[in-house]
């Protein structure tokens, strides 16, 4: 096909006049089956190489994609312009899929998009071989290579499958961020000999890149608070944890400015509603971990703010990639002090599981009778189910054990003949992430062109300054809260009380709270002294911090009776605490809650089964009339996993309680990472969160309170409209109580609580 | 790059002998030194005149080209799995189907899993009708143990009977096994359980000759039986009846011995049955198998020469 009767068709199908030269070149060199490599920058028109070809071939395209939210835009954008497209991905329900899947095989569908991992489902495999097939897209084809800044081993599937096909099929990889080396990784094992390359600029001339040095956290939500009233339009802030999501976005709600939390642990149906308002504009930012905006199709995001810097120098260069498509003036701004750098670092060291854990999982398989499944496999090595997945993927890529489907089930088999563990892999990986971490603080530091930097490292050589980051206007800007601004981001910092999302319905559970993190400020230090180190009684500062979040979660409702865990190893120490509180909340205790039998302290248990096996049926309650219609307070030192207050919870239901809430001293955060990495208090906090969105941790279900939360209460944490709020309010005064008002707004009956007090 | 989907595509054309499938990538391969992308590259001309195809295979060919993706697939499912594929020219392949199978009968590609080295070592099978006499089973028993005992690798068709029987024995000896299976090696889930730890432990293999997705059937279950003889240097036969499955494959093995000269290096025993036995095992080795008594001892020499040539010149 010429380039003129291309066109031609361009224009009756996508109403585009012509071609950029690059794309043409791309697009000719398909059409005539070839396979090609296409770097290009964000905003370049990469999509528009395979879609065009796509209406051209008789059978169908399909596009591998690990970006969910530019699959769902795409389609709806190919779907207006008439043509067949759908995605397969994990939002959509099995039937939607397996109809997605019907119509493709009857060649009803001439765009598929599908996320990587999907490969490895049963139906998917017995679909494809129905499929009549045109060509292949690798969308974000840097996730190939395990050089990439951000390797996925679903994409060595995807290789697998490309070096089996046959010759003549058209394939097209594509991203954005690949340096030469990973270039090459790409093209041999796409198949270099015959691979056609194209490299285009990466140069953003509307980036006004800034790095902001600070003194501290404080200073960070300072700065942003500030700068956010005087930036155009909407951006991201971008943090290091999930929890910081929340902080920052609470805080700047809480001064006027319209942010939300996107973050990795909210369900599917909310994040799109977070993903549809901002591109309404209905938000000033988007508070996220760097999960997000992953092919967000929005041209016009106009600021993006690093509250905490990415690993390497691709990290940061694609997420800043993401604003500023339209070619407008946009503002890129990274908080910076140098101790941040422990949080990647952590990261690095963490990255994977320590060897024994890697021997265990090897030992078990070997010994065990048949094949086992994830989640017996995981039970029988007592492991996170973070930690199992990247220990799995790296001995399946070591070929030491394998992933096979029996039936409707995946199972997985040592391998006869296995090599042993290679662990020099492992450590050329960590040595290699820590050179370019060193290059991101080197960009960071530096005080030359900042765009610059980053095309010479993506190998893009650029010739030019960009005469419009700080560098190239007059250096790096420092920022120092005042002193009042200062007091009242502290302020703000210390009230913040982690809610406990344990509410469960038919346990009548609502949702707890705890006086702080484990592991931020002093407060895991005093408990583990306490509980490990034989230093007494948890001491009256706890106690003031226990009762500040009883207050400020609590006030309106009116407890009956105190009652706390029993204890498994620490003797007294939460009953001698328990008194106190009951004491000073004026509510009487109950010594009644008592265990049937042993249990092991849950924090030897790293994955949710074993905990609920741990606790399974070990509670009873002597005196249960005491119990009927009441409100009862549960007290306890830690929270983790939630499985013993919900254990509790279970035997308690029985004699018709009215409610159970719980109170404890300090939440851990989740339960992902290796317990034999030393975490420094500092960022035990940070390095969960992030993991777990690292690890696509919206399948942990260990994590995942929030998205519960939203499977009981369809409307949890969706923002109050006014509408709404006018109605609360003319409902309560008509007389219905808070459970029939939870019930009407689909809300747990403390949200409705809390507005009601907020409105009155 | 890898070959596997085309080779896959090739070796299981719709209703195409083996003998002509192998004939084919002989040419391809060896003849005309092409690769299998080149081949499929010929357009229809080319197929008729250098590849000598007619009409209806040309339209085989077509028609297969465009499943190369769906092949393409279903390979990427093995390998992801650890299932390996072999082909008729690779040096994994067993040399002892090549020798007994010849062109005519030796499957294009097998497909495996498990310890793999057993195709080269000194294979054996013990076979026999599915309802065996106490004779028949206590004979099969013994003779496995004594094959065990002197390194053999068991081949057995998994079929009930003195196949299972012959499996289970070498299995509890700690044995090493070939079995080889009536149907695609995808559809063995409940075997791969079952056979875990043997397989991990390099002990067993599992060989499968035919569409990774193909059920159970009639049909293949005889072409099995085939390579069962084909795979085994030396056959034991614990029992026969006049017909079946066990007296086609003797009477085929003893034919193919005749006619390629292999007396010295391939034996098929029979075991020597009581006058008042309904079994046809006296009557094949009549036929010229070696007959073997209770105490696993050669008791007769093959039959008159003549008699032979009778049978089988049909």
């Amino acid at each position: 096909m010429d380039r003129n009767i291309a066109e031609k068709k361009l224009n009756d199908i996508f109403g585009l006049h012509a071609f950029y030269d690059e794309q043409w070149q791309v697009i000719e060199k398909i059409l005539q089956g070839k396979r090609c490599l296409l770097i290009h920058r964000t905003g370049f028109g990469k999509s528009l190489c395979y879609q065009f070809p796509a209406t051209q071939f008789e059978g169908m395209t399909v596009i591998f994609s690990p970006l969910i939210a530019l699959m769902r835009d795409q389609v709806s954008y190919l779907r207006s312009i008439n043509i067949p497209s759908a995605c397969i991905n994990c939002e959509q329900t099995h039937e939607e899929n397996e109809d997605i899947l019907k119509q493709a095989a009857e060649n009803k569908i001439k765009i598929l998009y599908i996320a990587p991992e999907r490969q490895e489902n049963i139906t998917w495999i017995e679909a494809v071989r129905q499929f009549k097939l045109s060509m292949i897209v690798i969308d974000e084809a840097h996730c190939i290579s395990v050089w990439g800044h951000d390797f996925r081993p679903a994409f060595k599937r995807i290789i697998d499958l490309v070096k089996l096909m046959p010759k003549h099929l058209p394939i097209l990889a594509v991203t954005a961020t690949a340096t030469e080396r990973v270039a090459l990784d790409i093209r041999t094992q796409l198949g270099s000999d015959k691979i056609f390359y194209l490299r285009g600029s990466l140069l953003r001339d509307n980036f006004y890149i800034k790095v902001i040095k600070v003194d501290s956290e404080e200073d960070k939500f300072g700065f942003i608070l500030n700068q956010i009233q005087h930036l155009p339009g909407t951006g991201f802030i971008y943090t290091g944890t999930r929890v910081d999501t929340e902080r920052y976005s609470s805080f700047l709600k809480r001064n006027g400015i319209n942010a939300i939390a996107y973050n990795a642990g909210l369900a599917g149906d909310l994040r799109k509603e977070i993903e549809e308002g901002l591109k309404k504009n209905v938000y000033k930012c988007v508070v996220s971990t760097n999960a997000l905006g992953m092919g967000i199709d929005k041209k016009d995001i106009r600021f993006i703010i690093h509250t905490q810097f990415p690993q390497t120098p691709i990290h940061y260069y694609q997420e800043i990639g993401r604003a500023g498509r339209d070619g407008e003036d946009t503002f890129i701004y990274t908080l910076y002090r140098a101790e941040d750098k422990s949080l990647p670092e952590h990261f690095i060291n963490t990255a994977r599981p320590n060897a024994k854990k890697y021997e265990k999982v090897i030992s078990i398989l070997k010994q065990s009778p048949e094949p086992l499944g994830e989640r017996a496999l995981i039970k029988k090595c007592n492991l996170k189910q973070n930690s199992f997945r990247v220990i799995k993927a790296d001995l399946i890529e070591q070929g030491i054990i394998n992933e096979v489907t029996y039936g409707k089930s995946k199972k997985y088999e040592y391998q006869f003949n296995a090599p042993a563990l290679n662990l020099t892999r492992f450590e050329d990986l960590r040595k290699h992430r820590f050179k370019e971490l060193e290059k991101m603080i080197e960009f960071l530091e530096c005080d030359s062109c900042r765009m610059k930097y980053l095309r010479d490292y993506l190998d893009d050589k650029a010739d030019s300054k960009c005469n419009k980051c700080d560098n190239c206007l007059g250096g790096s800007t420092i920022w120092r809260n005042s002193p009042e601004l200062d007091i009242l981001i502290k302020e703000f910092l210390e009230g913040e009380y982690p809610s406990l999302h344990n509410a469960n319905k038919e346990y009548c559970l609502i949702n707890g709270v705890a006086a702080s993190y484990y592991g931020s400020s002093n407060v895991g230090a005093l408990i583990h002294k306490c509980k490990y180190e034989n230093k007494g009684y948890f001491p009256d500062s706890l106690l003031e911090k226990v009762l500040s979040a009883y207050r400020a979660c609590f006030q309106n409702i009116k407890f009956d009776l105190a009652i706390f865990v029993p204890p498994t190893e620490s003797k007294d120490l939460v009953r001698n605490f328990a008194e106190r509180v009951a004491k000073a909340l004026d509510i009487p205790i109950s010594y009644n809650l008592q265990k049937k039998r042993d249990t092991k302290p849950q924090k030897v248990f790293q994955n949710s089964w074993n905990k609920k096996d741990n606790v399974d049926g070990a509670f009873e309650f002597k005196n249960p009339e005491e119990l009927e219609g009441r409100n009862i307070l549960l007290i306890d030192d830690i929270y983790d996993s939630g499985a013993t207050i919900k254990e509790i919870a279970k035997t308690l239901v029985r004699y018709k309680i009215n409610l159970l809430a719980s109170l404890v001293i300090a939440k851990t955060v989740g339960s992902v990472g290796d317990s034999d990495n030393v975490l420094s208090p500092d960022n035990l906090l940070k390095h969960t969160a992030e993991t777990t969105d690292k690890k696509q941790g919206n399948d942990n279900k260990e994590l995942n309170y929030i998205e519960k939360q939203r499977e009981k209460h369809p409307n949890a944490y969706k923002p109050w409209s006014d509408v709404d709020d006018k109605r609360l309010v003319e409902l309560h005064k008509a007389g219905m109580s808070v459970a029939q008002l939870s019930e009407f707004f689909n809300r747990n009956k403390g949200a409705i609580r809390s507005r009601l007090k907020k409105l009155s | 790059m890898n070959e596997n989907s085309y080779l896959m595509a090739l070796s299981h054309l719709p209703r195409w002998r083996t003998e002509k499938i192998n004939k084919l990538l002989v040419q391809i391969l060896k003849e005309l030194n092409l690769t299998f992308a080149e081949f499929f590259d010929s357009d229809d001309k080319d197929l008729a005149n250098t590849f000598k195809l007619n009409t209806k295979e040309i339209s085989d060919i077509q028609d297969v080209k465009n499943e190369l993706p769906n092949y393409a697939y279903l390979a990427d499912e093995l390998l992801n799995q650890r299932y390996e594929i072999i082909p008729i020219y690779s040096t994994e392949y067993p040399k002892s189907l090549k020798d007994n199978l010849r062109i005519n009968f030796s499957p294009p590609v097998i497909y495996v899993k498990g310890n793999k080295e057993l195709l080269h070592e000194e294979k054996v099978a013990v076979v026999g009708s599915r309802d065996v006499s106490d004779k028949g089973f206590e004979f099969t028993k013994k003779i496995t143990q004594k094959l065990v005992k002197q390194g053999n690798v068991i081949v057995s068709g998994f079929a009930k009977g003195v196949d299972r029987l012959s499996l289970d024995v070498s299995i509890d000896n700690n044995g090493k096994s070939i079995i080889v299976l009536p149907q695609g090696i995808l559809t063995f889930a409940s075997g791969f359980k079952k056979y875990y730890q043997n397989i991990i432990k390099g002990e067993v293999l599992v060989l499968s000759a035919f569409h990774p997705k193909a059920p159970w059937s009639v049909g293949l279950a005889m072409s099995r039986n085939r390579y069962i003889y084909g795979l085994a240097n030396d056959i034991y036969v614990a029992e026969s009846n006049s017909r079946g499955g066990t007296w086609e494959g003797v009477m085929d093995g003893l034919r193919k011995i005749k006619k390629f000269k292999m007396e010295e290096y391939r034996k098929i025993y029979v075991r020597h049955a009581a006058k008042d036995e309904k079994c046809a095992n006296n009557l094949l080795i009549k036929h010229g198998a070696i007959g073997i008594n209770d105490e696993l001892e050669v008791v007769k020499k093959p039959g008159p020469k003549e008699k032979q040539q009778t049978f089988f010149d049909e």
